[in-house]
């Protein structure tokens, strides 16, 4: 073999070295480097391109249904289109499908409760330690023991767990409170039927609505823009009663100012009082006249409870009488309505008097329904369900909550919006097994100790016409997983027959709206009810001198969209600013209380203390109130909402209502220091 | 193009609902970050601002109002300062020939406002010569520019032909001035990188593209959306680009239809600028001399420079419209 000489070499290393250089030169690789360069040092992502497509599907986030229409880009969603005047909450369902914080898999707690450290887990083992749990359960005779929470909104599908806890012998299932629930009391106490009020608003041409914030995300958002809409054209009235000035207030033709926060349910009375000694309404249904109590609500009574002028609830009185379909709206709030089930009561009276129930353009009882039929119970849940201390609502039961081994949390999250959410929290922390179904991790799913991940709206397709953006992760429809571990519950296992929750959404049929003829109830649950209002009013003395009510922004709700980003960004300055939360209050107020715009105050009421937030002075809000909004001071709703200003439910009035079970928050008597 | 867009917000309608708001974000990547609550530093494109007269020291509780404005670039035009004098063909032919440098600051059309030139052209013998064959007459030149235009370094800002002013992020050096001569602030400066954690970023719109820190945004009327709309338009054979008809995200998503679009120029249309402009209702933003007297605006309009935007609000509220116009005492 040739020896390859030194000069030689070098000569051939200096070609390939010299011949490499000019390829890559040529090669365009420096080009595609300096434009690498660029994106590096800019940091700069560029989004993926592909094939545009479109699909459709039904938004399930409140059973209005509105229309989507999503575009894709190959495999990605990115943009909700929406067409029949969806509201907001539609635009968000991106933001939430990719979160980064979605669950993945079934998580299984490790750490203490609370911590929120979790360790994967496969969706068999989840199962298998969830129906096992409840196969001891049944065993040890105790089913009872065994609860339900839900979110909100309620579905055949989400009836399925509600029947898992029943066919296993439990009565404890409660949901996430909701304007449904109280009403449903309320339907109950006058009609004597099982049934949650729907007002038919839209054919309505004078609505008055007390504090009812209709444009503000109250009951189906899509329904209350088009009805507004329809007002307009056919210049129906809507008159709003409220304490604090908000959109819905100013978009109202007359904005009632309700100069003494929380006395809706009077101003109901003495308008009732018009309409009985002024214009002649027979009451002898409504049962009003006949209780003496009545004489309480002369105009002068209610002007000086209220801070209503005289003329002003004669002249709503007479407005409402004479018009052809007038309707009164109750339900204080926005997404988050608290009204105790006596304040609707009162207002109902008022629908009574002008005779709307059951018509066009006045209320209807939305039956409550069925779908899946009753259980057939074995032994053992018979004798659970006579051993169940069923509580009546959600605050209640948690007030009481003992004994329970086994607790379902369904999407919803009580223990930021219940104003027993701590004490949730701290029963649940001696719960053996707390399982939540949820997509994201929130400050209820801190506590629990199995998580099972579900779907997102846009993952689910609402029917068989309509196709849903591909399921992330290992996900599954909460349908599903209920009759997983349905399925493997001994003897329960029988009463569910379907195969997946596709199967069930078929069973869910049209809401039926009903008249149920007779109106009457105990005109002792209103004296009561004021006689708690009273106390109510003077609770602490003149120590705690400001009632405290709640407000709601846009998007943020009742704190819902808190961990969604795009929402964080529309939260407006006078809310919440530079990290921290505002709460507004009238100049008077504030010159009375020695604070002053941006002041930094703490909250207290005879529950407890919060803060700091500061003062942005408005002459929006009354006289001596102070008004809070509503979705702030999350603790383990990803790191969005985190350590964002403060929950005021933590000193929110924690009564129980005695017919609903329900905790009447919105009224706070609190000092400031 | 013939087309001048325009939007007109009935205000009356508005419920701030915020669905216009979130919906701009999705179309246009808006930059996420955990906690955005410094407003002045805050990148969004349309902001909903909540409006309430109680400042007004004679207004008491009760009296007062709230309503919402959702804001956006205003789209200004400016108001031609100087421009619109026809300039015989002849006149601009002697001055070339002469040898001056015959400089048109605007974009110059013929007396049939058709455009000849794009904005700002020297004037040669060879480019009178052509006009001369194709038969112009006279010419006038349309100087319209946004306040932000005019003060760009880097042309990173500009108007198009259909009146939508543009912003090429890529392109800004971040220099803020068009920030500075906003009289909106509709512009946001991205003072970070904007960050779209994990899966965020498969919910990204591939048709606008990511600003980086340093770069001065705002609304373009969502105007990747009308070359979306031509695309479709030109796939089906249709050629004339004045059939291209679309509407921004923040028009689409309101569940109200308080958000309306369209063009300014046609009298078809629901924002028709000679209807909104004697409409009682409508105001434009700061712009105080649309409601002053025919006599003193013509004056003004002619020595001053006003921004002339594009968005008209409509309120049927005193207090609002004073407010939005920029009134003292209001």
């Amino acid at each position: 073999m040739k020896k390859i000489e030194r000069k030689d070499f070098l000569k051939l290393a200096g070609g390939v070295v010299g011949g490499s250089v000019v390829g890559t030169v040529f090669s365009g690789a420096p080009f595609d480097g300096l434009q690498w360069l660029v994106e590096w040092t800019q940091d700069q992502y560029v989004p993926a391109r592909g094939a545009e497509t479109s699909i459709q599907n039904i938004c399930q986030a409140c059973p209005n249904g509105c229309n989507l229409s999503i575009r894709m880009i190959g495999e990605r969603a990115v943009k909700v289109e929406t067409s029949n005047g969806a509201c907001p909450v539609g635009q968000t369902l991106l933001q939430e499908l990719y979160h980064p914080e979605r669950i993945q898999t079934p998580l299984k707690r490790v750490g203490k409760k609370g911590s929120g450290k979790f360790m994967p887990i496969s969706w068999e083992e989840a199962v298998k330690d969830i129906a096992g749990k409840i196969n001891k359960i049944r065993k040890d005779k105790k089913p009872q023991s065994i609860a339900a929470i839900n979110g909100t909104h309620n579905t055949a599908v989400n009836q399925l767990l509600g029947r898992l806890v029943k066919a296993s012998g439990s009565g404890h299932i409660y949901h996430d409170t909701c304007f449904c629930d109280l009403s449903k009391s309320a339907v109950q106490l006058t009609q004597k039927v099982e049934g949650s009020l729907e007002y038919d608003v839209e054919n309505a041409d004078y609505i008055l609505s007390f504090g009812a914030r209709l444009m503000e995300g109250w009951g189906e958002p899509n329904k209350m823009y088009n009805s507004y809409l329809k007002w307009k054209k056919n210049k129906a009235k809507f008159v709003q009663i409220d304490t604090i000035c908000t959109r819905t207030a100013s978009m109202a033709d007359k904005w009632i100012p309700l100069a003494k926060a929380g006395t809706e349910s009077i101003l109901a009375m003495g308008i009732a009082y018009q309409l009985i000694t002024k214009h002649g309404k027979s009451s002898n249904v409504a049962d009003l006249s006949r209780w003496s109590g009545l004489n309480e609500f002369t105009p002068q009574k209610v002007s000086a409870a209220t801070g209503v002028p005289v003329e002003v609830i004669e002249q709503t009185a007479k407005e409402f009488v004479s018009s052809r379909k007038p309707v009164a709206v109750a339900g204080r709030g926005g997404k988050g309505v608290s009204s105790s089930v006596a304040e609707i009561v009162a207002v109902q009276c008022l629908n009574k008097l002008v005779d709307n129930l059951g018509k066009a353009g006045g209320v209807y009882v939305k039956m409550a329904s069925n779908p899946l039929g009753e259980p057939k119970l074995d032994a053992i849940a018979e004798a659970g369900i006579k051993n169940t201390k069923k509580a009546r609502g959600l605050d209640e039961f948690i007030a009481k909550m003992e004994n329970i081994e086994l607790l379902f949390i369904n999407e919803g999250n009580p223990v930021h919006r219940s104003v027993y959410g701590k004490k949730l929290a701290d029963k649940m922390k001696d719960i053996p097994m707390v399982v939540s179904f949820m997509p994201l991790i929130n400050d209820t799913a801190m506590y629990a100790d199995y998580i099972l991940p579900t779907l997102t709206v846009l993952e689910i397709p609402a029917n068989e016409a309509s196709k849903a953006v591909g399921a992330r992760f290992k996900a599954k429809h909460t349908g599903d997983i209920v009759l997983e571990i349905a399925k493997n519950v001994e003897d329960v296992s029988k009463v569910f027959t379907w195969a997946s929750y596709k199967d069930v959404v078929k069973l869910s049929g049209k809401t039926e709206l009903r008249s149920a003829a007779s109106f009457s109830f105990s005109t002792d649950i209103l004296k009561k009810h004021f006689e708690d209002l009273k106390k109510k009013m003077s609770e602490g003395g003149s120590e705690f001198n400001l009632s405290l009510i709640p407000f709601e922004i846009p998007v943020v709700g009742d704190g819902r969209g808190m961990a969604l980003p795009y929402v964080l960004k529309s939260i407006d300055g006078n809310t919440f600013s530079m990290g921290r939360l505002y709460v507004h209050m009238n100049p008077e107020t504030a010159a009375k209380n020695g604070v002053c715009e941006g002041s930094n105050i703490y909250l207290i009421s005879k529950r407890g203390e919060i803060g700091k937030v500061r003062v942005h002075l408005t002459k929006t809000v009354a006289p001596d109130v102070v008004a809070v909004p509503l979705g702030f001071g999350h603790e383990g709703y990803t790191v969005y909402a985190d350590d964002k200003g403060v929950n005021p439910k933590e000193i929110m009035s924690d009564s129980i209502d005695p017919e609903s079970g329900v905790a009447d928050w919105w009224y706070t008597r609190i000092k400031i220091s | 193009m013939n087309k001048k867009w325009g939007m007109a917000i009935d205000l009356d309608k508005c419920t701030g609902c915020g669905a216009c708001q979130v919906a701009c974000m999705q179309e246009n990547n808006m930059p996420i970050f955990k906690d955005d609550s410094d407003l002045p530093k805050r990148v969004t494109f349309l902001d909903l601002m909540k409006v309430t007269n109680d400042k007004d020291a004679k207004k008491k509780y009760g009296e007062v109002q709230v309503a919402f404005v959702p804001k956006m670039c205003q789209q200004c035009e400016g108001n031609n300062l100087g421009a619109h004098q026809p300039i015989p063909l002849e006149t601009v032919k002697k001055r070339v020939l002469g040898g001056e440098k015959v400089f048109f600051p605007g974009i110059t059309y013929d007396e049939q406002d058709n455009m000849l030139y794009k904005p700002e052209v020297v004037y040669t013998k060879d480019m009178v010569e052509d006009l001369e064959k194709k038969g112009v007459k006279s010419v006038y030149f349309d100087n319209s520019q946004p306040p932000c235009v005019s003060v760009c370094p880097v042309v990173a800002t500009d108007v198009g032909d259909d009146g939508v002013v543009s912003q090429v992020w890529s392109r800004c050096i971040g220099c803020r001035y068009c920030q500075t001569a906003c009289p909106y602030e509709a512009r946001a400066f991205n003072w970070w990188n904007p960050r779209y954690e994990g899966d965020f970023k498969k919910s990204l719109n591939p048709d606008v593209s990511l600003s980086s820190r340093g770069a001065v945004v705002k609304c373009t009327f969502c105007s990747h959306i009308w070359k979306r709309e031509r695309d479709k338009l030109l796939a089906k054979g249709e050629k004339d680009l004045n059939k291209v008809k679309y509407n921004p995200a923040c028009v689409s998503a309101c569940p109200t239809n308080a958000i309306i679009f369209g063009d300014l120029n046609d009298p078809e249309s629901p924002v028709y600028a000679k209807k909104l402009n004697n409409d009682e209702r409508a105001v434009r933003l700061v712009h105080s001399i649309d409601k002053a007297d025919p006599k003193v605006r013509e004056k003004w309009i002619a020595k001053k420079n006003y921004p002339n935007p594009k968005v008209y609000y409509l309120s049927s509220q005193k207090w609002l419209r004073d407010i939005l116009v920029g009134f003292k005492n209001s």
